[in-house]
């Protein structure tokens, strides 16, 4: 009864004060597919499609499992396709065509320049 | 451990450079996944092609020299100093760093008796306008879970004591409020000119880990 308790008492974001692990100062240059991801999150702000506190929800709403193992990045995307479909601005279904479509075009044609960039 | 897999040296993995345009590894799942939402979102005209490109300058125009700049003005002129106590983000925008979001920026001035510490205990909330973006550990889990309650441990894992009689106070960030520290001005810099002191003030200072120093930064000497 009582191990239950901390899960209602803490979503998976709310680590503030709970013991840790020491410090290590690690860092990495972003990756381009990050930078875009950043870049992206910024503009669904300024168009008041996702703003920051929804997509702070949204990375909580992926549960403790997926926060845990996915990376920063990957779980922001996860977390703006979720919350896209949620506001049916889009649909797992054009999502899932889209990313076939993606992936075969590469396939195509590995050193386009057209994949990953707008 | 099966020889066989011991036998190849797949070390190399990382030292594959990023090509400029197009790269020859297939995409991951999730970078598939961004490409795939950004183009649907820019097919339905949510988004402008161009904006994620434009956004990408901005986030590459953003870096510590700025933070560093508001330090070292701050240091030398109090009236400056005063307005940047009261009003982080207009003392910024006076010094012609826009914010591109609708966050606040609180400054907070390390003194003789009190240090401070940022930290966002939830997610990775940072003052990126005149910051960048933050660096990992900011964002990892043992810096935001041991921040708030042991923030003198934290701090000497980055090598900074903070006497006993020092306050320490830990700001925690939110999505609409931002916090920079401002370090305490080195001893020894009266002769300083403003560029020579914005050349001591690291990310690091600004975040509060650690104190600035004359050895510090791009003008260590």
């Amino acid at each position: 009864m009582t191990e239950t308790r901390n899960l209602v008492q803490r979503l998976p974001n709310d680590i503030g004060g709970l013991p840790g692990d020491p410090i290590t100062r690690v860092e990495h240059q972003l990756e381009p597919w990050e930078k875009r991801c950043h870049a992206l999150a910024d503009v669904l702000d300024f168009h008041k499609i996702i703003n920051t506190e929804e997509k702070r929800c949204g990375v909580e709403a992926l549960g403790a499992e997926m926060v845990g193992k996915l990376t920063y990045y990957e779980r922001w995307i996860v977390a703006f396709a979720n919350i896209l479909f949620r506001k049916a601005i889009l649909t797992p279904e054009e999502l899932a065509r889209k990313m076939h479509e993606v992936e075969v075009r590469w396939l195509a044609d590995p050193l386009g320049a057209d994949l990953r960039h707008t | 451990m099966n020889t066989a897999d011991e036998g190849h040296d797949h070390d190399d993995g990382h030292a594959h450079p990023h090509a400029e345009i197009g790269q020859s590894t297939p995409p991951g799942y999730y970078e598939i996944m961004e490409t795939a939402v950004r183009e649907l979102l820019v097919e339905r005209k949510l988004i402008g092609a161009d904006e994620i490109r434009r956004q990408i300058e901005v986030l590459d125009s953003r870096t510590p020299a700025l933070g560093a700049k508001i330090v070292a003005r701050a240091w030398v002129d109090p009236d400056f100093k005063a307005r940047l106590l009261a009003d982080g983000r207009r003392a910024c925008e006076e010094l012609g760093i826009s914010f591109y979001d609708d966050t606040g920026l609180i400054v907070l001035e390390n003194t003789e008796k009190v240090h401070n510490l940022i930290v966002c205990t939830l997610c990775s909330c940072y003052p990126r306008p005149v910051l960048g973006l933050p660096p990992d550990w900011y964002k990892l889990k043992p810096y935001r879970s041991r921040a708030v309650s042991e923030p003198r441990a934290v701090l000497a894992e980055f090598g900074t004591i903070i006497p006993d009689d020092i306050e320490i106070r830990v700001s925690d960030s939110t999505a609409m409020v931002r916090y920079l520290v401002l370090p305490r001005r080195p001893e020894g810099t009266e002769l300083y000119s403003e560029e020579q002191l914005a050349a001591l003030v690291t990310r690091d200072t600004m975040i509060g880990v650690v104190p600035a120093t004359v050895g510090s930064g791009s003008a260590g000497q």
